[in-house]
C-alpha cells in the first residue's frame, strides 16, 4: 500500500470514530504475556484510533468460555482458538469468512489445513507445535550402542528402546503415555501416518482406521508399550526422561523450554520422529486467530491478526516463549532458529508432521480413538477387532447418512 | 393482606426468589431439555420426545458408568459404615489421647476432596509410597501404577473415599453411641450380659436411626461421585462414572439435551434409592 494510501486510511478509520476491538488468548506466563502485551501496545501506537482488550483464558475452561460466548452472542472480535477446535465453530457459523483476505498471503505460513472448513478459511495460523524424539545419549553409551546411535527407523527405535531397557529395573527403553485424555493419540497418530495409515481417506470419504498400516502402527506402538517402556503421564515421563531413567520419549518444545529455565544438565538429543523407513511423520497442532462473525470491526480484527501474526512479531513471541514452530515461514530463517540445533529439528519436523482431520466432530472421533489404544494396550483386547470396531464407530460419526 | 402477612412474604421472598430462579427453574428446564435435542452451538432445537433416554439405554459409554457408579456405591457404602462403627466404638471410651484420635480420623472429612485426590494419585503412582508398600508385602502392584490399571483403578478410588468418608460418620455415630442411656447397659450387667450380647441386643438396636441416616446421605453422596473420578483418572481405565459421564457429555461435547436425560434418570435412580431407605425408617417408627 503506497503512503498516501495509508494516510487516507488513517483519516478515515479517525473520521469513524475509536474503534475498541476484543482479543482473547491463552497466554497468561509471565514469560510471555509481557510480549503479547508489547506486540498489543505496538499495534495501538501505529493505529491510535484503535484500542485492543486482551482477556486471559486458561487451558483448563477455555474452551467452555469461548462456546459460551459464542453461543450467546457475545463473542470477542478476535480469538485465539486450538487447531482442532476451528472446525467446530466454523462449521457452527460462528467465525468470519477470512478467504479473500488471506489468500494472497497463503503460501508465506505453514498449517493452514487446520484453519479451512469446507473449501474457506476461518482462521489465521499463528504459533504451531509439533512433537520430535528427544533422546538420552547417556543412556545410548551405557547400553553399548554408542552416544551416536540416533534412532531415525522403526527397527532402530526398537534396538535403542529395547537396549536401554535391558540395562536394569530402574531404566526403560522408552516413555508410553497412559490414558491421558487429549495425549494418547497425539503419540500414536504419528506411527499411523509413519505407516501411511490416516483415520479418513484423502478424499474425505471413508473411515480407513481399520487398514494394514494402521494395524501395523498399533502392532509397533503395543510393542514398545509392552516390552520396553515407562508408562505414565506426560509431566512424569518427562520427570523420569529429565532424571536419566527413560532413553526415548516423545515431547514438545516446552521440553526444550524446561531444560532450559531449569537449568537442567542432561546429555540429550533431539531427532525427527522415525517410521517404518526414514523420515517418519510427526503430529502437529497448534494456535489460530480468528475473527468472530458478530464482530462489528470484522476488517480491523483481520489487520491487527497480520499484525500479531507478521514474521517480526512471531520471531519476538518464540524468542519470549522458546517456542519452536511460528506458522509464517519468513520467521523460521531467523539464526535464533538455525543456531539453535534442537530448535532446527522441530522446525524441519513440522514439514514433516500431519494435523488431524478437520471436522467439528474432533472430539468424538478422538475419543474413539483414544479407547480404542486403552482396550489395545492396556486390556490386551484383539488389535484387528478393536481397530474394525473404533473404524465403524468413526464411519457411524462422520459418514451417517 | 393482613400487614404481618405481608412482613413474612417479603422476610421469606430472598429466599424463595434465589430457590425459584436459581433451583427450581433449572431444574424445570433441564428436565425440558432432556426432551431435545439442544447443543450449546446449535441456532435451534428440536422436541425428540423419549430419544435421548432410549438412546441412553443403548449408550455402552453411559451403561458403563452406571455399572461403575453402582459398584462404587455397594463397594463404599458397607465399608464406610462398618469401618465407621468400630473406630466410633474404640473412641467411645476414655484412654489418653482420645481427642486426638477423634482429631485425626475426622481431619480427611474436612480436607479438599481436590487436595486429596492429588496426594493419593502422588501415593498409588508407580514409585508412591502405597505402591512401594503393596510391592514390599507382596501384593504385587499393576505395573504402571494403580490408578492406571483397569483392573485396579476405579477400587483404588474407592478405597481412598472409604478413607476420607469414614471420620465424618464415625462421628455421627458417636454421637449415636453418646446418646444411648448407661442405665441400660448397667441393667445388662446385673443380668450378667457379655460384651458381645450388649452390643448386639443394646447398641446396634439404638444405633439403627443413626446407621440407616448415614447410609441413605452415603448412598445419595456416592451415586454422586465425581470430583475423586475427575482429578484421579478423568473417566479413564474404567471409572467413569454416571456423574462424569454427565460433565463430559454436558460440559465436554456440550450436548445438554442428551447430557439432561442421564441427569434425569441418574435423578430417578437417587430418588428411588432415597425414598424406599426413608420408607424403611418410616416403617420403623424412626424419624
Amino acid at each position: 500500500m503506497s503512503c498516501s494510501g495509508e494516510k487516507k486510511q488513517e483519516q478515515e478509520q479517525i473520521a469513524s470514530g475509536p474503534v475498541t476491538l476484543e482479543w482473547w488468548q491463552f497466554w497468561t506466563d509471565p514469560a510471555i504475556k509481557p510480549t503479547i502485551q508489547q506486540i498489543v501496545a505496538d499495534y495501538e501506537a501505529a493505529n491510535p484510533n484503535v484500542k485492543i482488550n486482551l482477556t486471559d483464558l486458561t487451558w483448563a475452561n477455555g474452551h467452555e468460555k469461548i462456546v459460551v460466548a459464542f453461543s450467546s452472542g457475545k463473542a470477542p472480535d478476535i480469538i485465539e482458538l486450538g487447531s482442532d477446535w476451528v472446525a467446530e465453530f466454523s462449521s457452527s457459523g460462528q467465525l468470519a469468512d477470512i478467504t479473500a483476505d488471506v489468500v494472497a498471503d497463503s503460501a508465506a505460513f505453514h498449517g493452514w489445513s487446520a484453519g479451512i472448513w469446507g473449501d474457506k478459511i476461518y482462521a489465521h495460523p499463528w504459533i504451531l507445535g509439533t512433537r520430535i524424539i528427544f533422546v538420552n545419549r547417556e543412556l545410548l553409551r551405557k547400553s553399548g550402542l554408542g552416544e551416536d546411535y540416533i534412532p531415525l527407523n522403526w527397527d532402530e527405535l526398537k534396538t535403542a528402546c529395547y537396549t536401554i531397557d535391558s540395562l536394569g529395573e530402574n531404566y526403560h527403553g522408552f516413555g508410553s503415555n497412559a490414558a491421558e485424555k487429549h495425549r494418547l493419540y497425539k503419540k500414536f497418530l504419528p506411527f499411523v501416518w509413519a505407516a501411511d495409515g490416516d483415520i479418513v481417506s484423502r478424499n474425505g470419504k471413508y473411515a480407513v482406521f481399520a487398514s494394514d498400516q494402521v494395524y501395523r502402527a498399533m502392532k509397533m506402538y503395543k510393542e514398545l508399550n509392552d516390552s520396553c517402556s515407562l508408562v505414565d503421564t506426560q509431566r512424569r515421563l518427562e520427570d523420569a526422561f529429565l532424571a536419566g531413567k527413560v532413553g526415548v520419549i516423545i515431547s514438545g518444545d516446552w521440553l526444550l523450554k524446561r531444560i532450559r529455565n531449569e537449568n537442567i544438565e542432561l546429555d540429550f538429543v533431539t531427532s525427527f520422529i522415525p517410521g517404518p523407513k526414514y523420515p517418519g511423520k510427526s503430529f502437529a497442532g497448534g494456535e489460530y486467530l480468528a475473527v468472530s462473525e458478530s464482530s462489528k470491526n470484522k476488517a480491523e480484527a483481520l489487520k491487527f491478526i497480520k499484525h500479531v501474526t507478521s514474521a517480526e512479531n512471531q520471531l519476538l513471541f518464540c524468542k519470549a516463549n522458546y517456542s519452536a514452530n511460528p506458522s509464517n515461514k519468513a520467521a523460521t530463517e531467523d539464526d535464533f532458529f538455525k543456531s539453535d540445533i534442537n530448535l532446527m529439528t522441530f522446525v524441519k519436523q513440522m514439514n514433516m508432521s500431519q494435523m488431524v482431520p478437520a471436522t467439528p466432530e474432533w472430539v468424538y472421533v478422538e475419543d474413539i480413538i483414544e479407547r480404542a489404544l486403552e482396550e489395545i494396550l492396556f486390556n490386551d483386547a484383539p488389535i484387528a477387532e478393536t481397530l474394525n470396531e473404533a473404524n465403524l464407530e468413526i464411519k457411524e460419526l462422520l459418514f451417517k447418512e | 393482606m393482613k400487614k404481618s402477612q405481608f412482613t413474612g412474604y417479603l422476610f421469606a421472598s430472598p429466599w424463595v426468589i434465589t430457590f425459584l430462579v436459581f433451583w427450581l427453574f433449572p431444574l424445570l428446564f433441564s428436565l425440558y431439555l432432556g426432551f431435545t435435542d439442544y447443543r450449546l452451538l446449535k441456532p435451534t432445537w428440536n422436541w425428540v420426545g423419549f430419544d435421548n433416554f432410549g438412546a441412553l439405554f443403548s449408550d455402552g459409554e453411559f451403561l458403563d458408568s452406571l455399572k461403575n457408579t453402582f459398584i462404587f456405591v455397594v463397594g463404599t457404602i458397607p465399608f464406610t459404615t462398618a469401618i465407621a462403627l468400630f473406630f466410633a466404638l474404640l473412641l467411645n471410651k476414655n484412654f489418653p489421647g482420645r481427642t486426638l484420635f477423634r482429631s485425626a480420623y475426622f481431619m480427611p472429612s474436612i480436607t479438599s476432596m481436590i487436595v486429596i485426590a492429588l496426594i493419593f494419585t502422588n501415593l498409588y503412582s508407580r514409585g508412591g509410597y502405597i505402591y512401594l508398600l503393596a510391592d514390599m508385602i507382596g501384593l504385587s502392584p499393576p505395573d504402571n501404577g494403580f490408578l492406571l490399571s483397569n483392573k485396579t483403578a476405579l477400587y483404588s478410588v474407592m478405597a481412598m473415599d472409604i478413607w476420607m468418608s469414614v471420620g465424618y460418620y464415625m462421628l455421627l455415630f458417636l454421637a449415636g453411641l453418646k446418646s444411648i442411656p448407661e442405665e441400660l447397659y448397667e441393667a445388662a450387667d446385673v443380668a450378667g450380659a457379655g460384651r458381645i450380647r450388649k452390643f448386639v441386643s443394646i447398641t446396634l438396636p439404638l444405633l439403627k436411626p443413626v446407621a440407616l441416616f448415614i447410609i441413605v446421605i452415603n448412598t445419595i453422596k456416592s451415586f454422586q461421585v465425581f470430583v475423586e473420578i475427575f482429578v484421579m483418572t478423568k473417566g479413564r481405565y474404567g471409572t467413569s462414572t454416571a456423574l462424569y459421564f454427565i460433565y463430559d457429555t454436558g460440559l465436554s461435547r456440550f450436548e445438554f439435551g442428551y447430557a439432561s436425560a442421564a441427569a434425569y434418570i441418574l435423578f430417578l435412580i437417587i430418588a428411588v434409592f432415597s425414598i424406599a431407605q426413608f420408607g424403611l425408617l418410616k416403617q420403623r417408627g424412626m424419624r
